[in-house]
């Protein structure tokens, strides 16, 4: 579904990713962990197609499509979705109105029609209990005045509301509570199907308890440096970075 | 040096109002004192060129002194169009008269600041005097439609509202149409009356080389409530001064604004609240959203005169610039004589918060919607406070 190859990427002159592939299946989970600064966030945003990074070589296909000449716009189109780190406060702009937009785009480029308001907001209802989000945040404005938890459970209702192929989750465990964190992987879990991937960046092995990984990729200074099963995440948990630091 | 006011005031007509003498002696006098349009470094004036203004070649309208009867509908309307007014049957409690039959006694409170008013004073042609009873609870609106259109004309109005004691009444001011190379200078005087409450929006979206002066001078007495919301948009030339005396205790006055300009419009709102007496609050919002080479000034004066304790005053003005040759000015003001009061002002602007651009993007939503959503969410806050359903939708219209 999603195959990079050889990524070098930088910003402002300096160069964060130094030769990343990647591969990765439908109906698979990968983590990626690392250290602070070795490039994990990098990777998201170059994936969802922030305009900050200059690539230099390199290419990413998804689904046979490159997805380096696709708009920020139309990769989500084509089942591209970042959950974000620090999910960002639109006033005035309401969470439904902003979902029924972001749908009715993707299906407009699906070749599909307009989701009529019933459909849609029996949508709402299924998806929102999904993340155990309070339906009356559905209807206040993005994000404002939402606390840390509530924030990653409304990037996982965006998540479950829009149905991507490769959903990519930035910290998603970053300034969680141990309940908040299930209730998050829980609907991650819940959305987790043959036909979708998904792609966990993460500092702590914690969230891998509950978001359970095919593979475990650890990135280190721009570059992956290991690969294996479950099992290594919990040997970093026990050994730390510097174990892969000494490796190198 | 600016263009002569003198010769200015010459193309246009004497009033048709009976002002009273010693007003109209002191526009004149203000006039000949000033002899000249103001220039830029008039702290008024400071961001706003009148030198096309004062070049302008103009044609008086003059307004019919009775007005032609509209059918009955669910706001009460007023309508100028050309040199005719209309207007259909008003309500239990509600008067219409044409303001140049008032008697000069009807004027006497008025106060007299700057060349526009000077020039209102000097020139007016007509406008509505609307006066509602006291205790009267108005049950329609009323809406005043300002069409404007012809080229090189001169509309020039002066309305007054009187609102007795403990009445309430919703009002709609529209200034519509197409109007090259020509001038409105439109003044509207408030008086309020103890315990009144009035509500009004106001917009202003005339296309055309048109140049619009609209003066708002608020007379408010205990415990009287206004809301006024001003929205311009896509105007060539537009200055708004709104002037608030509040006069005795208890008053609450909420102005808020929004700004909408693009190519080479200019968009300038000038607010000054007197805050007379104690135990009043005001709140002021204001948002504008230039692109191309728009520019927008933002002068916003509270005033807080010595005996006037315990006042809260708010101001707020926050803009966006759409593109690198947008300009805003931006200037609040405080001036405040008491010492026991609470006034607070702010001013930002900047540009579409790319970060929330990435996120609707990310999202699938297209660039150009996700700026127009963004925008829409911008201004909200001010969208939210209109209560005429006719301008909430043209606003929407505008932004989307």
């Amino acid at each position: 579904m999603l195959k990079i190859e050889n990524l070098h990427a930088s910003i402002n002159g300096s160069e964060i990713l130094k030769g990343l592939s990647l591969e990765i299946n439908a109906g698979e989970v990968h983590a990626i962990m690392g250290p602070n600064g070795a490039g994990k966030s990098t990777l998201a945003s170059i994936i969802a197609g922030k305009e900050d990074y200059e690539i230099s070589s390199g290419n990413i296909s998804f689904d046979g499509k490159d997805l380096l000449e696709l708009s920020i716009e139309d990769r989500a189109r084509e089942g591209v979705f970042l959950a974000f780190q620090y999910p960002v406060e639109i006033p005035g702009v309401s969470n439904v109105n902003f979902l029924k937009t972001a749908i009715n785009e993707i299906r407009e480029h699906k070749g599909l029609a307009p989701l009529s308001a019933k459909d849609f907001l029996s949508l709402v209802k299924q998806k929102s209990a999904l993340v155990d989000l309070d339906a009356s945040l559905a209807s206040r404005a993005v994000n404002e005045g939402f606390s840390g938890g509530e924030k990653k459970r409304n990037e996982i209702f965006q998540m479950a509301m829009l149905e991507p192929k490769l959903a990519v989750l930035d910290e998603t465990d970053s300034g969680l509570d141990i309940d908040a964190l299930r209730i998050v992987a829980g609907g991650v879990n819940a959305l987790k199907s043959k036909e979708n991937a998904t792609l966990v960046i993460t500092h702590y092995q914690r969230l891998l308890d509950y978001i359970v990984p095919d593979f475990v990729h650890v990135l280190y200074d721009g570059k992956i440096v290991k690969t294996g099963g479950k099992e290594l995440a919990l040997e970093l948990e026990e050994k730390g970075y510097d174990w892969i630091k000494s490796a190198e | 040096m600016t263009g002569s006011l003198i010769d200015f005031c010459k193309q246009l007509e004497p009033t048709s109002l009976k002002l009273p003498e010693p007003l109209l002696q002191s526009a004149k006098d203000g006039v000949e004192f000033q002899q000249h349009f103001p220039s830029t470094r008039d702290e008024a004036w400071k961001y706003t060129r009148l030198g096309r203004v004062a070049a302008l070649i103009l044609t008086p309208v003059k307004i019919n002194q009775s007005p032609e009867r509209l059918p009955t509908s669910d706001t009460i309307d007023i309508v100028f169009e050309k040199e005719t007014w209309q207007c259909n049957e008003p309500l239990d409690g509600l008067h219409l008269k044409f303001s140049g039959d008032l008697d000069a006694d009807a004027w006497n409170a008025c106060t007299l600041h700057g060349h526009v008013q000077h020039i209102n004073a000097l020139t007016a042609q007509g406008g509505v005097a609307i006066h509602v009873d006291a205790n009267t609870i108005l049950t329609k609106p009323i809406r005043i439609i300002h069409r404007l259109q012809g080229e090189n004309t001169a509309v020039i109005l002066h309305h007054q509202l009187v609102l007795g004691d403990q009445a309430s009444a919703q009002l709609e001011v529209i200034f519509e149409g197409t109007s090259e190379n020509s001038y409105a200078n439109v003044l509207f005087d408030f008086f309020i009356g103890a315990g009144a409450n009035l509500h009004t929006d106001m917009l202003q979206q005339i296309k055309g080389t048109h140049y619009g002066f609209h003066t708002q001078r608020i007379y408010q007495q205990k415990d009287s409530t206004v809301a006024l919301q001003t929205l311009t948009a896509n105007t060539h030339f537009t200055r708004n001064e709104i002037e608030v005396f509040s006069q005795e205790e208890g008053t609450h006055t909420q102005l808020y604004g929004a700004f909408i300009g693009r190519e080479n419009n200019h968009i300038d709102n000038h607010t000054y609240v007197h805050h007379m007496a104690p135990n009043c609050t005001s709140d002021e919002n204001y948002k504008g959203v230039l692109s191309d080479k728009a520019t927008g000034v933002f002068n916003g004066k509270v005033k807080v005169y010595q005996d006037a304790q315990k006042i809260n005053a708010y101001q707020s003005n926050k803009n966006i610039l759409l593109s690198d040759q947008a300009t805003i000015n931006a200037k609040p003001e405080l001036e405040i004589y008491a010492d026991d009061v609470k006034c607070s002002h702010g001013s930002t602007t900047g540009q579409l918060d790319q970060h929330a651009l990435f996120f609707l993007r990310a999202r699938g939503i297209s660039e150009a919607k996700a700026t127009d959503m963004l925008i829409k969410g911008f201004m909200a806050e001010i969208a939210g406070a209109v209560k005429s359903s006719h301008i909430q939708e043209a606003l929407h219209a505008l932004l989307d």
